[in-house]
């Protein structure tokens, strides 16, 4: 199935067209390819079919018509970008796409607020490797063979037990975190649709 | 203005309800999206964002209720027509029992029965 432009005569009509055509390409940007050519298709067909509709009016009032009434395509495509991100983004287990397709997902509901916050508490170990990288001080802390603290605690009666583990053990422990949160949040996805 | 509150709880219903209108729409015989939108505009008089029709027709053909198929128009712009899967069938009889229920309750209350 292949997308075909609509024709105008009057030119400003076929501005206003393309205006609106591109805007939809703009706001489907982060789809993947068959949704995307779905989405135009099916606006397209929307807006050819009201056209058909209104022969008695102008074309640029017909088709301002008909896009009034559609709608913004980022308004009224905004939760169909938001959930077929967040499939999306489960299939590719690329962190930065989660991110993103959480954040859009923020306003759908509270767990996606707390999935997002697991994912900033990722970022945790990975500042403490780095921390570790310039103060050879910072690691997993003791006292009384009770665990204190990650980080860097003074004092005697603390000490570290993880030595040259330290950034290993950070690394094991963010990964593990990130596919137990990113296969949780696939369950989630799986459960309610 | 007094009349916020009736127009907040309007849009509810009618959100609430669109998903079963458009079911009950295309279980008569298949439609196009436009065809979907003018006999939900005849029948209703609900005002929604027509692009909002979308991602809806979206979620029920995830929900597994409605298929679609496109086919090719003379025009060379395609149409896309909504059908209910037998899936869809059933709910939606599972949901016309409900609503009448509802319609019985409501009918109820609002005779000063209870």
């Amino acid at each position: 199935m292949k997308f075909k432009e609509i024709k105008f005569e009057d030119i400003n009509a076929q501005r206003v067209y393309e205006n609106y055509i591109n805007n939809i390409k703009n706001v489907t940007k982060q789809l993947e390819k068959s949704d995307r050519l779905e989405v135009l298709m099916e606006f397209n067909s929307h807006i050819y079919e009201s056209l058909q509709s209104k022969k008695d009016k102008s074309e640029l009032a017909a088709l301002l018509d008909s896009i009034d009434k559609l709608g913004s395509p980022e308004k009224v495509l905004k939760p169909l970008i938001a959930e077929k991100s967040l499939e999306k983004a489960t299939k590719s287990f690329n962190p930065l796409e989660i991110l993103k397709a959480l954040l859009l997902n923020i306003g759908n509901g509270l767990s996606y607020i707390v999935f997002f916050l697991l994912y900033l508490s990722l970022g945790t170990f990975l500042f403490l490797i780095f921390a570790k990288l310039f103060n050879n001080n910072v690691g997993m802390y003791y006292r009384d063979n009770k665990f204190q603290a990650l980080g860097y605690v003074k004092g005697a009666e603390y000490y570290e037990v993880l030595g040259n583990m330290f950034i290993p053990t950070m690394l094991m422990v963010a990964i593990g975190l990130y596919i137990l949160i990113t296969s949780l949040l696939k369950l989630k996805k799986a459960i309610v649709t | 203005m007094d009349n916020d509150f009736i127009n907040k709880w309007k849009s509810q219903v009618k959100k609430g309800t669109l998903s079963f209108i458009v079911l009950n729409a295309i279980s008569k015989k298949e439609l196009y999206g436009y065809e979907v939108i003018e006999i939900i505009k005849k029948s209703t008089d609900i005002e929604v964002a027509e692009g909002t029709l979308y991602p809806l027709m979206n979620r029920l053909k995830k929900e597994g209720l409605t298929t679609s198929k496109w086919v090719e128009q003379e025009s060379g712009i395609p149409r896309k027509y909504y059908m209910l899967t037998d899936k869809g069938k059933k709910d939606l009889m599972r949901m016309r029992e409900y609503w009448k229920q509802l319609e019985k309750s409501i009918n109820k209350i609002t005779n000063n029965e209870i």
